[in-house]
């Protein structure tokens, strides 16, 4: 009863109506109704004068917005259109994928090309350092062989074996000795030649001499008398051992 | 002669996903309805897109329509009227003129009113039930906005609409009895 008489004082029927009412009204007013037949057929009495009003009141609205909205209920099938663009777009995402792929593996061998060149290219100059300090040194003991104050001497063998050949080049301007050892016989590797120079009749050690060279610069000795060549302990001897003296040379 | 389904046996099929019986309910109801929102947002274009709007909303939610609750025009009307006030609320955008300056939408809107004016019983009553029942029901003013509106205190307003509904059901119950005696001097 006291739920009626707020309905009506506060005008309840007519906000519900009119879609006025906040959640908690307007469970109030359906579970009154609910209840209550007499306000239900009130109710329904103003819903059918508003109905009525707004039929009153009525203006027919241009035809084509029920075309419009038969196109647009109709806009599902429209969508399943879309599958072909789609999967056009797909295909073409998925290619440009491919293709991505493809791009980066090549850029990838390109890399590893353009690494492998750059290290070829330091070993290449690095050789062609080494090449032009080995053509500069021969240069300038060739330089020093065919100069006209170089005076060469062969060393032939005279002692231990008779077909042992070197040959000494010095040049008493420069101070410079150099020597081609090739004709020397090999050695065990725990023996090396060694050669000397004789100021005074003391040996002064001038170097060693590896068979594998084509030329050996050796230190030159001041008023060495003559050049001799022995053969010594690997590494060298500090003083040279006599017995084995394979060949000498009176300069 | 075919005979025209009932209103229940349109909506049943529209819960069912009948998209013919939503077309006849628009044949139906889209007059009023159009009414209702063209009162609303007085203006003709974007009454149409909003009534189509509204129906395709109706579409969307019949199976949440509960005829216990009401009739169905009125769950339809509510709506349209909560579709029309969300549109209407939304900052109407600027459009630039040939001349750079701007103006709105609703400018233009304003300019557009023509044939909303109110018919049938609802003219015969006085000015002030007039307005107080334009204001709730085609303008979509909650009470407490059309009090304000009407410049009277919201008690006299609940007055008006209350009087307004009186006079309402009275014009209405006696062309009711009118066309019910017609009925039977014919007879």
């Amino acid at each position: 009863m006291m739920d009626k008489k707020r309905i009506h004082e506060e005008g309840l029927l007519e906000k519900y109506l009119l879609d006025e009412l906040s959640e908690n009204d307007r469970m109030f007013v359906e579970r009154a109704m609910a209840e209550d037949i007499e306000l239900k057929k009130q109710f329904g009495q103003l819903e059918a004068d508003f109905e009525k009003m707004a039929f009153e009141n009525a203006i027919e609205p241009d035809s084509r917005v029920k075309t419009s909205l038969q196109h647009r209920l109709d806009a599902p099938r429209q969508i399943r259109n879309y599958r072909t663009p789609l999967m056009v777009a797909a295909g073409l995402a998925l290619l440009f994928m491919l293709t991505t792929f493809l791009l980066y593996n090549r850029w990838q061998e390109a890399q590893e090309r353009l690494n492998l060149l750059q290290t070829q290219t330091n070993s290449l100059q690095e050789r062609l350092v080494v090449l032009e300090e080995n053509y500069q040194t021969t240069n300038e003991r060739l330089q020093l062989i065919n100069a006209p104050s170089t005076v060469p001497f062969l060393l032939k063998g005279q002692v231990l074996d008779q077909d042992a050949r070197a040959v000494a080049y010095v040049n008493h301007q420069n101070k410079l000795v150099v020597v081609n050892p090739k004709g020397l016989p090999q050695l065990p590797e725990d023996q090396t030649y060694q050669m000397w120079g004789d100021v005074d009749g003391e040996m002064i050690s001038m170097g060693l001499l590896p068979t594998d060279k084509d030329l050996v610069m050796l230190k030159y000795i001041d008023k060495a008398e003559s050049l001799n060549i022995t053969i010594e302990p690997a590494g060298g001897n500090d003083h040279p051992t006599v017995e084995k003296l394979v060949s000498y040379v009176t300069m | 002669m075919s005979k025209l389904p009932t209103d229940n046996d349109l909506i049943t099929r529209l819960s069912n996903g009948d998209k013919q019986a939503l077309y006849a309910i628009y044949d139906r109801y889209a007059p009023a309805l159009h009414g209702v929102i063209l009162r609303m947002c007085r203006n003709q274009v974007l009454a149409e897109d909003l009534l189509q709007e509204s129906f395709v909303k109706i579409w969307q939610n019949a199976d949440r329509y509960d005829e216990k609750k009401g009739r169905f025009y009125t769950w339809a009307y509510r709506i349209a009227k909560n579709t029309t006030l969300n549109t209407l609320r939304k900052p109407l955008p600027l459009i630039q003129n040939d001349d750079l300056s701007v103006h709105n939408s609703k400018e233009e809107a304003e300019t557009t009113v023509d044939h909303t004016e109110l018919n049938g019983a609802l003219k015969k009553l006085e000015a002030h039930h007039q307005r107080a029942i334009e204001l709730v029901y085609f303008r979509g003013y909650t009470h407490r906005e059309a009090h304000e509106e009407m410049g009277v205190p919201l008690g006299t307003f609940k007055s008006y609409v209350r009087q307004a509904l009186k006079l309402l059901r009275e014009s209405y119950g006696s062309d009711l009895m009118i066309t019910w005696s017609i009925l039977q001097i014919l007879a």
